[in-house]
C-alpha cells in the first residue's frame, strides 16, 4: 500500500513539474490529450458500459465548448464551466427519447444525424457561435486568479502563461474524471448499465428501469463530453465549427475501441494515442526522414498519422478485441 | 460399448464423439452410433441430453454456437465428414432444422428452389420436385404464397420437402413433431416412412418417444451427453426404463410441504397470448398459493415460457388477467413487477459474462438499494455503507447456494455453476415469488439433484412461493405441491403430482397417441 | 410551380444515384450484417480509377476497370478482414469498416492531393431539355442507368438461383448453409456487388454538375446513410425509395434556400439527416425495415 502511495506521489510530482521543463508545444498537446481523455471516458461509459452505440459525441463536446465560450463573458468562468457541463448533459437527456426507442445500429446512425445537425447550427447561429469564423474563448479564472500571462507569474525561472496554468486545471479535471468514472463502473448505477448492455430483459426483470437508465447514460456521457469540450475550448483559445464534426466523433469512438470498450483507463490511453499521435508526428516531420512535405506527393505527417490510426483500429479489432486494457490485464477467456 | 445391431452396412458411422461448447461445457462425452443404410434411427432424450448437439456435429453447424468436436470421428459413406455445413449438405447429408425454420419471406416455390441448390444436377432436381409434389400436394397449391403464412404443419411439410429437393442420401430430422397437433404428428410419421421406403436413410431426433419409436427401426436414448439405452425400436417401446424417464416416479420422501410465507397468492385467470396469428397461450388459469412450490410443465412448445414471460412483464397478454396481491400485473412494465417482489431466472442464462459473480448478484439488489449517480459515483459514506450491507447479504445467499470465487467473471464458470448463479441472483432480490424457467435444463444428474436441493432449501429458509417451469417431469414430481400441465397453449391438467401423473391427457401429451 | 417541378425532377435524378449506393449498403447488410462505412472510400476508389485511366484507355474501358477495382477492393475487405470476425457484434464490425475507410480514404486523398480530377465522361457538361425542364445530361444518364440497374437487381434477386441463395442466406444463414448454400460465396458476391454499385454512384456523383473527383468525394456516401436508415436497413426496396426521398429533400431544401433562410444556409446538406431523425422518432426501424423482436 505504501509503495503504491509512493508511486502515486512520484507520478503527481512529475506531472506537476511538466510545465517547468517542457515547451509550449508539449503543453498544448498535453491539454488536447487531457480534453480528449475526459470526453473519451464519457463515451466509454455510454458505449462500453451501457452498450449504446453513439456517433454523436462530437456534438455534445461542441455544446460544452461553445457553452463555455458563450457564457464565460457573462457569468464568472467557473459558473460557466458548470453551466456548460449541465447544458451538455441536458442535450444528452433531450436526445434520449430517440435513444430510448431506437436500438443498436439504428441508434448509432441516428446519432450521426445529430453531428450534422450540430454542424448546421454552429455554422448558422452566428449570434452565439460566430458562424464559420468561430469565437474567441474567454480565459478561465477562479477566485480572482486569472489563467492568463497578464500577472507576470514566474515559477523557478519559467514564466507561467495560460498554457502552464491550464495544465494544472487539466490535471485536476482529468483526475476527478478518472476517479468518478472508475467509481461509477463499480457502483449501483454502473452495474445497472452493464446489465442493460448485456440483456435489457434481464435488467428490467431485476427492477431496473431500462428507459431511464439509458437516458441517464446519455446524460452522464454528455456531461463528460461537455467538460472535455470546455477544456478543449480553453486549449484552443478560439473555436470553429469544423473542429467538432463527424471526424471528431469517429476519433472518440476509435479512442474507446483502441482502449478497450468499457475500460476507463483504456479510454484514457486511447485518447492520448489518438490525439497526440498526429500532433507529435507533425512536430517532428522535419526531422523524420520518411516523411514528405505536404503536397509533394509522398506520405506526410498528417497522412502517416491517419494511416497508423486506421491500422490501429483494424489491428485491435482483429487481434486484441479487449484493446489496450485487455493487453494490460490479461484476463481469463470469457465465453 | 454395444453397437446398434447392424443389418446393413453403415452409411453414417459416429465413433466416440466428444463435443464441447466454448471450450468448457462438455455436451457430448463419447457418443457412438452406427446408422445402417436404408434404416430409420431415432435419437431420444430430454432437453439438454445432447440430441441437438449430435445433429449439429453431423451437419457441421457447431461453430455457429461456439461449439467444437474435441474427439472422435464421424464417417459418412465411408469417408470422413467435411467440416463445412454447405459441403456436407451437398454431399447428401441434409438436415431439417428444429422449429422448421422455413424462409418465411420467400414463397413456397422459392423455398423448394433454395433446397434444390444442393442437388447434384438438373435431373436430380426435377425428379426430387416431382416427388415432393406427390408427397405434399398442399405445397403445390400454395406455391406462390409466402412460407411465413403457412400453418405449423404445412411449414413442417415444406421444411421436409425443401430438404428432399437436395436429393439426400441421409435425412436428419430435428424434432419434427415439435409443437404440432397429434393428427399432424401422425402424418409426419407417415411421411418419414414414405421417404424411407424410397431408400433414404433417416436419423430422427425426437422428444416425442411414442412417435419416434413407432417409425424407427433402431433407437438410442441419450442422457447428459452419453448413450444411456439403445436397441431396436420395439425393445425400447416395451422398456420400463423409457417409461420411467418420461413420466418420472414420485420419490418416497416427497418434500412437498407448505412453508411459512409472507407472499401473496398469484392468480392467473383466462390468460391468452397471441403472436400474429399464432395462439401461444389460450385461456389458461391457475393459482400459486403463498409458500407453495407450483410446477408448470408440458412438452416443448406448450407455452410454459410464454406464460412466465407474461407473468414477469416481458410479453404482453392478449387477454385475461394476472393478479399478485391485488395488483394487476399485465398492465405493469417488468421493472415495476420486480419491485413488487417477483424475481425470475432465464432458461438461457441472462447474466453479464464479463462481470464478476458478485456484481452480477448485486444487480438483483438494485431495487433494494438507493444510491445513485451522485452518491455512489462520489463514494459518499452513505453509499459505501449501503454497499457493504448489501454485499454481506449477497455473500450469505451465495453461500447458501454453495457459490465460491465471487470475484471471477461469470463467463469463465461452468454451465452448471452459471445456472446456480442465475438462481442466486433471483434470490438476492429477496423475492416473495420466484419464477424459475427450466432451472435444470442441460444439467447432468448430480447437478440437477443439487439444484433441486438448492431450490427446496431456499424456499424453506426464505419463505417464498416458487413457480417452476420445467420440461423434465421427473425433476418436478419429487418437489412440487401442485402441478399445472400445458399442451398447445392450453391447460390440460391441474392437481397434485400424483393426480397429474395418472391423468390420461397428460400421458398422451408426453408419450403420444400410442400410450 | 415551374421551379418546384424542376427541383423535383433534379432531386429524383440525384436520388437515383443515392439509391444505387444505398442499395449496395443494404445488400452488404442483408448478406453479412455489416454496416459498411468503407462504402464511401470504395466509391472514391472507383471514381479515382476512372478519372486516372480514361485518358489512356478511353472512357468506357476505364469505367469497366473502375467497377472491377471497386468490386475487388470491396470483396477483399470482406474476405481478408470481415470474415475473420464474422460473428462479432454489429458495432465492432461497423468500427472495423470505419478503420478500413480511414486507411483507404487517406491514401486516395493523398494521391489526389489538392487536384480536381475530371471523370472524362462523354456527356461532359451538356444539358438536356426534358419537357421544358433543363437537366444536366449526366443526371439523365444516371437516372436511366439507375433504373436499369435497380430493375436488373430486382429481377436477379427474384428469379435467379443466385438471388434465391442470397435471400435465403439473408433470412437465416444457418438454415441456408444446411441447404448447401455457401455463405462465404454469397457474402463475397454481395460485397462485390456493393463495390460495383458504389463505383457507379461515384462516377455520377463526380460528373457535371459536380466539379470532379476530389479527396472529399468519399464523404458523399455519408449522405446515403439517411437514405438507408429511412428505408429500413434490411429492405432493398426501402433503400431505393429512401435514396429518392433524400435526393428530393436535399435538392428542394437547397433550391428553396431563400424562402427557408430562417433555417440557415447550407440546408441541403443537413435536411436529409433531420428527416432521418424525425422518421426514426416515429418509426424506430425506418419506413420499411423489419422490427427487431425482443427475444428471451
Amino acid at each position: 500500500m505504501s509503495r503504491r502511495l509512493a508511486i502515486y506521489a512520484v507520478v503527481i510530482v512529475a506531472l506537476a513539474a511538466v510545465p517547468i521543463w517542457f515547451e509550449s508545444f508539449w503543453l498544448q498537446t498535453g491539454l488536447f490529450a487531457m480534453a480528449a481523455i475526459i470526453a473519451a471516458i464519457g463515451l466509454t461509459i455510454l458505449v462500453g458500459i451501457a452498450g449504446q452505440l453513439s456517433l454523436a459525441h462530437a456534438f455534445f463536446v461542441a455544446v460544452g465548448a461553445y457553452g463555455y465560450a458563450y457564457l464565460a463573458d457573462k457569468i464568472p468562468p467557473l459558473l460557466a464551466v458548470v453551466a456548460a457541463v449541465l447544458l451538455a448533459g441536458l442535450a444528452g437527456a433531450l436526445f434520449s427519447p430517440i435513444a430510448g426507442r431506437v436500438r443498436g445500429i439504428y441508434l448509432g446512425l441516428a446519432s450521426l444525424g445529430l453531428v450534422f445537425l450540430g454542424q448546421h447550427i454552429l455554422q448558422n447561429a452566428t449570434g452565439i457561435t460566430g458562424g464559420y469564423r468561430g469565437i474567441a474563448v474567454p480565459p478561465f479564472s477562479v477566485l480572482g486568479f486569472e489563467f492568463t500571462g497578464a500577472d507576470g507569474m514566474v515559477v523557478l525561472g519559467v514564466p507561467y502563461g495560460p498554457l502552464e496554468k491550464l495544465w494544472y486545471l487539466g490535471l485536476v479535471l482529468v483526475a476527478v474524471s478518472l476517479w468518478y468514472g472508475r467509481n461509477l463502473v463499480r457502483s449501483r448505477p454502473g452495474r445497472a448499465l452493464a446489465t442493460v448492455r448485456d440483456s435489457e430483459v434481464a435488467a428490467a426483470t431485476n427492477g431496473i428501469d431500462v428507459v431511464r437508465y439509458k437516458a441517464a447514460a446519455f446524460t452522464v456521457s454528455s456531461m463528460y463530453a461537455g467538460l472535455g469540450g470546455v477544456l478543449m475550448a480553453l486549449a484552443f483559445g478560439r473555436i470553429v465549427p469544423e473542429s467538432f464534426g463527424f471526424l471528431l466523433s469517429v476519433d472518440f469512438l476509435v479512442m474507446v475501441v483502441i482502449g478497450g470498450a468499457g475500460s476507463v483507463g483504456g479510454a484514457a490511453a486511447g485518447a492520448v494515442f489518438v490525439t497526440a499521435l498526429p500532433l507529435i508526428l507533425n512536430h517532428y516531420s522535419g526531422s523524420l526522414p520518411l516523411l514528405a512535405e505536404p503536397g509533394s506527393g509522398g506520405v506526410g505527417a498528417a497522412e502517416l498519422s491517419r494511416l497508423l490510426y486506421g491500422a490501429a483500429i483494424v489491428a485491435v479489432l482483429l487481434f486484441a478485441r479487449d484493446g489496450l486494457a485487455g493487453l494490460v490485464h490479461r484476463k481469463e477467456r470469457v465465453v | 460399448m454395444v453397437e446398434v445391431a447392424v443389418t446393413a452396412p453403415a452409411v453414417l458411422d459416429v465413433h466416440d464423439l466428444r463435443v464441447s461448447y466454448a471450450g468448457a461445457v462438455q455436451a457430448l462425452r463419447g457418443v457412438s452410433l452406427s446408422v445402417p443404410e436404408g434404416s430409420v434411427v431415432a435419437v431420444l432424450g430430454n432437453n439438454g441430453a445432447g440430441k441437438s448437439t449430435l445433429l449439429r456435429a453431423l451437419s457441421g453447424t457447431l461453430p455457429a454456437q461456439n461449439g467444437a468436436v474435441t474427439g472422435g470421428t464421424i464417417a459418412f459413406a465411408g469417408r470422413e465428414q467435411p467440416r463445412d455445413a454447405a459441403a456436407i449438405a451437398r454431399g447428401g447429408l441434409v438436415q431439417v432444422p428444429e422449429g422448421r425454420r422455413v424462409f418465411s419471406n420467400l414463397t413456397v416455390e422459392e423455398n423448394l428452389r433454395a433446397g434444390g441448390l444442393a442437388a447434384p444436377d438438373k435431373a436430380a432436381r426435377a425428379e426430387a420436385r416431382a416427388w415432393v409434389d406427390e408427397l405434399f400436394p398442399i405445397l403445390r397449391e400454395r406455391a406462390t404464397q409466402r412460407a411465413g403464412l403457412l400453418s405449423g404443419g404445412e411449414q413442417q411439410m415444406l421444411a421436409i420437402g425443401r430438404a428432399l429437393m437436395a436429393s439426400p442420401k441421409v435425412l436428419l430430422l430435428d424434432e419434427p413433431s415439435l409443437g404440432l397437433a397429434p393428427k399432424i404428428v401422425e402424418r409426419v410419421g407417415e411421411v418419414i416412412r414414405e421417404i424411407n421406403d424410397r431408400g433414404v436413410t433417416v436419423v430422427l431426433v425426437e422428444q416425442n418417444a411414442a412417435m419416434a419409436l413407432s417409425v424407427a427401426d433402431h433407437a438410442v436414448v441419450l442422457e447428459v451427453g452419453e448413450v444411456a439405452l439403445q436397441g431396436t425400436a420395439d425393445e425400447l417401446a416395451e422398456s420400463e426404463a423409457v417409461k420411467e424417464r418420461y413420466l418420472g416416479v414420485p420419490r418416497a420422501t416427497s418434500t412437498a410441504e407448505r412453508v411459512e410465507s409472507h407472499a401473496q397468492p398469484l392468480e392467473v385467470e383466462a390468460l391468452s397470448v397471441r403472436f400474429g396469428g399464432l395462439a401461444a397461450l389460450s385461456d389458461v388459469s391457475f393459482t400459486v398459493e403463498p409458500g407453495s412450490l407450483h410446477a408448470l410443465i408440458g412438452p416443448n412448445g406448450a407455452g410454459k415460457s410464454t406464460c412466465l414471460n407474461v407473468l414477469s412483464g416481458v410479453y404482453e397478454a392478449t387477454a385475461g388477467s394476472v393478479r399478485y396481491g391485488g395488483r394487476e400485473l399485465t398492465k405493469l412494465r417488468p421493472h415495476r413487477i420486480a419491485a413488487l417482489g417477483v424475481a425470475r431466472t432465464f432458461q438461457n442464462i441472462a447474466l453479464s459474462p464479463r462481470v464478476s459473480v458478485l456484481d452480477n448478484l448485486l444487480v438483483a439488489r438494485h431495487r433494494l438499494m438507493r444510491s445513485g449517480f451522485l452518491a455512489d459515483g462520489l463514494r459518499l459514506p452513505a453509499a459505501r455503507r449501503e454497499r457493504a450491507e448489501h454485499e454481506a447479504r449477497v455473500r450469505e445467499i451465495a453461500e447458501l447456494l454453495g457459490l465460491t470465487e465471487l470475484e471471477r467473471p461469470v463467463g469463465t464458470l461452468s454451465y452448471g455453476t452459471r445456472k446456480r448463479v442465475e438462481l442466486a441472483r433471483a434470490l438476492c432480490a429477496e423475492p416473495e415469488l420466484l419464477l424459475l424457467d427450466e432451472p435444470v435444463a442441460g444439467m447432468v444428474r448430480d447437478e440437477s439433484a443439487a439444484m433441486a436441493e438448492a431450490i427446496t432449501r431456499s424456499r424453506a429458509e426464505l419463505g417464498i412461493s416458487v413457480l417452476l417451469v420445467e420440461h423434465d417431469m421427473t425433476f418436478v414430481m419429487g418437489m412440487a405441491d401442485r402441478v399445472t400441465v400445458l399442451d398447445f397453449g392450453k391447460r390440460i391438467a391441474d392437481g397434485t403430482p400424483a393426480e397429474v401423473q395418472r391423468d390420461a391427457e397428460v400421458l398422451r401429451a408426453y408419450l403420444g397417441g400410442a400410450a | 410551380m415551374n421551379q418546384f417541378v424542376t427541383l423535383l425532377v433534379g432531386g429524383l435524378f440525384l436520388g437515383a444515384i443515392y439509391s444505387l449506393v444505398a442499395l449496395g449498403f443494404v445488400t452488404v447488410f442483408k448478406a453479412t450484417h455489416v454496416i459498411n462505412f468503407a462504402q464511401g472510400s470504395v466509391l472514391l476508389l472507383g471514381a479515382y480509377v476512372i478519372a486516372r485511366l480514361h485518358e489512356s484507355l478511353g472512357f468506357w474501358p476505364a469505367v469497366a476497370v473502375g467497377l472491377l477495382a471497386a468490386a475487388a477492393c470491396s470483396v477483399l475487405i470482406d474476405v481478408v478482414l470481415i470474415r475473420r470476425i464474422r460473428r462479432a457484434d454489429l458495432g465492432t464490425l461497423a468500427i472495423l469498416t470505419l478503420g478500413v475507410d480511414i486507411l483507404l480514404a487517406t491514401e486516395l486523398s493523398r494521391r489526389i492531393g489538392t487536384d480536381v480530377l475530371n471523370i472524362g465522361a462523354p456527356w461532359g457538361n451538356h444539358v438536356t431539355e426534358l419537357f421544358g425542364i433543363r437537366v444536366a445530361t449526366s443526371r439523365v444518364v444516371a437516372g436511366c442507368v439507375a433504373a436499369v440497374l435497380v430493375a436488373g437487381f430486382w429481377a436477379a434477386f427474384k428469379f435467379t438461383d443466385w438471388g434465391i441463395a442470397m435471400r435465403s442466406a439473408a433470412e437465416d444463414g444457418e438454415t441456408a448453409s444446411l441447404m448447401g448454400i455457401r455463405l462465404n460465396r454469397v457474402a463475397a458476391a454481395a460485397w462485390a456487388l456493393a463495390g460495383a454499385l458504389a463505383a457507379v454512384g461515384g462516377l455520377f456523383l463526380t460528373s457535371f454538375p459536380a466539379a470532379g473527383v476530389t479527396g472529399g468525394v468519399g464523404v458523399l456516401a455519408l449522405a446515403c446513410i439517411p437514405a438507408v436508415v429511412l428505408g429500413g436497413f434490411d429492405s432493398p426496396g426501402g433503400a431505393v425509395i429512401g435514396g429518392l426521398i433524400i435526393g428530393v429533400v436535399s435538392v428542394l431544401t437547397a433550391g428553396y434556400q431563400e424562402e427557408l433562410s430562417f433555417l440557415g444556409r447550407g440546408l441541403g446538406g443537413v435536411a436529409p439527416f433531420a428527416v432521418m431523425l424525425l422518421v426514426l422518432l416515429i418509426r424506430p426501424s425506418g419506413l420499411f425495415g423489419t422490427r427487431e423482436l425482443t427475444r428471451v
